[in-house]
């Protein structure tokens, strides 16, 4: 081929994260005629809603009938409505939300804190070609043990309690975010570094205009795994190391084979997981990145 | 002997945008004979694109018929090699794996159409390369590789969609003198889609002439200019740009009402869902 | 066009020489020897932990923190050498592998047939993708507690959890690499004369391996930490039950220990299994390669 490196380097950008669909999205087949603005009309919505909604009522059909006449014991498989008394309980008792309480704001210092952290770490090491070689492979190996692995480590260190949980959230998320957004800086084409700098663009200004909306695609990559990888770390780490909180919560019923409990909990920890790629990553997704042409956090 | 016949061909599609029904093809006929290169030509927008898809057979027509040697088209099938603007060759695939593709499809012995691939090959000037990946070519040889992968397959008709749009200039000439040359020594049926007049006075026995949508055939210009072509002979020849006027005329006249046009419909994005047969 | 431009325009005056040609012959021969290390892989990717290490033992030396939360590479060597010399750690290696491989070889016999159905057929994965969405979301640790609750803490338990975080990743990425595919490869084989199985075969399986390899990459990271995340729950034995196990004990050593072991084995598995056999495909053909960011 006779493509420059860089270009080819610029095509890589555009497809980082092939094998991590977004999970909120709809099937990919079905955005390429989203993106022409077809189906934005309330009735259009309301078809696409309903696709959604029907194949998921259907597996609760199934899970009613199934359990209905094989009847297993509590003790195994809840009934739907076991499950849903269960969430009625805990909701009076206010159990719901403590729980929820303490896991979202977990969930939400050490996001921040690793965004805080993370985003400029991972650009400054971007700007410079040494950096990068240098930090890659460290990276690489930190991303493959963060999280779940540090939970002795952090319990020691921190003892029991939120703030190793907070520093199991903020470890696995960091690695991931600041490796995504050096690539990302890295992939941002030389011809727009050197137009920006030719312009006379400050040191601070690059920061802001050029380098973190470059970089943007890769991040919004290295958010979504380091979510992924956070939310998990969350969980893991409430169930050996807190007294509160879903994973906790979880980990308590299972001491008592309360599986409408556990179910329960389940089922609010992936509606949450998905609300969250919904209402946050999505809409800074194509507010960012599909705004500007630039598709990348998809296959 | 005619080879390709198209007869009162229509497109419609359902615009997923605004939700109207478009004709992109208004009322399209002409024939290709056995052995002859013709070319399409057409203001931008008129979806001549949207004519080889048809003829292909990966776009359903709503009106018409097109018929190659002497059957109906119905989805894609290897009477008729395409060759891809974007070139669409098997990057999991040595040079020589692509060429002879179709021939294994075909059930051809191992022995044959390796022989038969490697005579292909020398025929677009890629001998020696049979071991290479399609990646490692320049776009020139990629593009060859792509008319060597059609011509192997011995199609009863080669569409070719804007082989050379995105090739450099200077390679585009090469390339278009080697197409001559490959047609005067085989005479393969040609059909072939360009927004390029001098590509097509250069490399065509007739030119068929597309009005803006929804597009009907303007005129078919006939090329008689002789054979064997060179650019540097054909430049000079008066025939030769006398023709080419005569079809930037034609097309000049409808250019006022196909600037505001989109892009091809060609590709029938919009109506892929539905229209694409079989894939 | 080299990509490592981005370094500030020269700023020293137009008329002076440039530094180069001032170099000693020393400093010639030094850079060139650099030049020489820095472009062997092996050098790039384990020489930047010799600084590290380096910093490790120097801050474990200088007493900065406290021995009980904080040892050097000494110590943890020493820790290896016994527990390889008692036989617990081979043990425990094995057993975490043994599950792993048990996870990720059902993971991967459910995921990609699944996956291909799922991708191929437009009514099945109109229908199956909210569900598939919302099972990929339910983190598979939390699973961990109803599994214990139906199969007990057994072989069956964590090969289970590993299977669902590796099925979900793959079937997705099954879906987008098929996507992927570009149309005009399946026309062009059409219009040779393929039929639909063929087409299967020989576009779009292959068409579809980058995504499906970053897909098992991302999985098997999953399945990963799920199975440290089960032995360090209610584990019996494993790496992660050792790491575990020695925090409750307060033995700082070998919780190190471990996770060196952790990241070491993450690091071979990915340079001696997963990164040869994209070399070995997509590279070759020249695809653009997944810059997959997880590990």
């Amino acid at each position: 081929m006779t493509t420059p490196r860089t270009e080819k380097q610029a095509t890589a950008a555009t497809a980082p994260s092939t094998g991590r669909p977004r999970p909120g999205g709809r099937p990919p087949g079905q955005q390429r005629k989203r993106k022409k603005g077809g189906s934005n009309t309330p009735a259009a919505r309301a078809v696409s809603a309903l696709w959604f909604l029907t194949p998921l009522a259907l597996l609760v059909v199934v899970w009613l009938v199934v359990v209905a006449i094989t009847d297993p014991p509590l003790r195994v498989f809840p009934q739907v409505g076991d499950v849903l008394s269960a969430l009625g309980d805990m909701w009076s008792s206010g159990e719901l939300f403590d729980h929820l309480g303490a896991s979202l704001r977990r969930m939400g210092i050490g996001a921040a804190i690793a965004i805080l952290t993370a985003l400029p770490f991972g650009i400054a090491l971007g700007s410079s070609a040494a950096l990068s070689a240098f930090f890659s492979p460290l990276l690489r190996f930190s991303v493959a043990l963060a999280g779940i692995a540090w939970i002795p480590v952090a319990t020691l260190w921190f003892g029991y309690g939120d703030k190793a949980v907070i520093f199991i959230v903020w470890n696995a998320m960091f690695f991931a975010i600041t490796y995504n957004a050096m690539l990302g800086v890295r992939q941002i084409p030389t011809q727009l570094l050197r137009a920006a700098r030719s312009m006379g663009t400050s040191r601070l200004r690059m920061f802001w205009e050029v380098l973190l909306p470059g970089a943007l695609p890769s991040v919004v990559t290295g958010l979504r795994v380091g979510l992924g990888y956070g939310w998990r770390g969350l969980v893991a780490a409430e169930i050996i190391a807190s007294n509160a909180g879903l994973g906790y919560a979880l980990f308590q019923a299972q001491k008592y084979f309360q599986t409408d409990v556990i179910i329960a909990s389940m089922v609010i920890i992936g509606v949450l997981w998905l609300l969250m790629d919904r209402l946050m990553l999505a809409p800074l997704e194509k507010r960012t990145v599909e705004r500007w042409g630039m598709t990348g956090g998809r296959g | 002997m005619t080879a390709l016949e198209i007869t009162g061909l229509q497109k419609n599609y359902v615009d997923s945008y605004s939700g109207e029904e478009v004709t992109a093809i208004g009322d399209v006929s002409f024939s290709v004979n056995e052995g002859e290169f013709v070319s399409v030509l057409g203001p931008s927008g008129c979806g001549k694109t949207t004519v080889l898809n048809i003829v292909a057979g990966f776009v359903n027509l709503t009106e018409g018929e097109v018929v190659v040697d002497g059957q109906a088209v119905s989805g894609p099938g290897p009477d008729r090699g395409v060759v891809f603007q974007s070139h669409a060759l098997f990057p999991w695939k040595t040079v020589l794996g692509n060429v002879v593709f179709g021939l294994r499809m075909k059930g051809v012995p191992r022995a044959e159409r390796d022989a038969k691939g490697k005579e292909f090959l020398e025929l677009v000037g890629l001998g020696g390369f049979e071991h290479k990946y399609p990646h490692e070519l320049s776009g020139g040889m990629q593009q060859r590789l792509g008319v060597a992968r059609v011509l192997a397959n011995e199609p009863a008709v080669m569409l070719m969609d804007e082989p050379f749009a995105s090739i450099d200039a200077q390679t585009r000439r090469k390339l278009q003198e080697d197409l001559t040359r490959i047609f005067e020594k085989r005479h393969p049926t040609v059909f072939f889609v360009t927004h390029d007049v001098d590509e097509a006075v250069f490399l065509s026995d007739r030119i068929v002439v597309l009005s803006k949508r929804p597009s009907r055939v303007r005129e078919i210009v006939t090329v008689d200019l002789p054979r064997p072509r060179e650019w540097r002979t054909a430049l000079e020849m008066p025939e030769f740009r006398e023709i080419a006027n005569r079809v930037n005329e034609l097309l000049v006249d409808d250019e006022g009402a196909a600037a505001g046009a989109d892009k091809d419909p060609g590709g029938a994005t919009d109506a892929d869902g539905t229209a694409v047969a079989g894939v | 066009m080299a990509s490592d431009t981005a370094k500030p325009v020269r700023r020293a005056p137009a008329g002076r020489t440039p530094r180069k040609s001032g170099a000693s012959p020393g400093v010639v021969r030094a850079r060139k020897v650099w030049l020489w290390l820095t472009r062997r892989a092996a050098f790039r990717n384990l020489g930047p932990f010799v600084p590290v290490v380096a910093l490790w033992w120097l801050v474990a030396e200088m007493g900065v923190f406290d021995e009980a939360f904080f040892v050097g590479p000494p110590r943890v060597v020493e820790e290896f050498g016994d527990l390889m010399e008692k036989g617990i750690l081979p043990g425990y290696l094995t057993d975490s592998l043994t599950r792993l491989a048990y996870g990720v070889g059902f993971g991967l016999a459910i995921g990609l047939p699944m996956g291909f159905v799922v991708a191929m057929f437009a009514k099945v994965r109109r229908f199956c993708w909210p569900i598939l969405l919302f099972f990929q979301a339910v983190a598979d640790i939390a699973w961990l507690p109803i599994v214990i609750v139906w199969f007990g803490f057994s072989l069956t338990a964590v090969t289970f959890v590993i299977v669902y975080t590796i099925v979900f990743p793959l079937m997705l990425s099954v879906v987008a690499g098929v996507e992927q595919v570009p149309r005009e490869l399946l026309r062009a084989a059409r219009s040779l004369g393929a039929g639909r199985t063929r087409v299967f075969f020989e576009v779009i399986l292959p068409g579809a391996l980058p995504s499906v390899a970053g897909g098992i990459r991302t999985g098997l990271g999953y399945g990963w930490r799920a199975l440290v995340a089960a032995e360090i729950i209610v584990g019996t034995s494993g790496v992660g039950f050792m790491m575990f196990d020695a925090r409750r004990v307060g033995d700082i050593s070998q919780v190190f220990l471990g996770m060196a072991v952790l990241g070491i084995l993450w690091y071979a598995l990915d340079a001696m299994v997963l990164a040869p056999f994209e070399r070995a495909t997509v590279e070759r053909w020249g695809m653009v390669r997944s810059l997959e960011a997880d590990g």
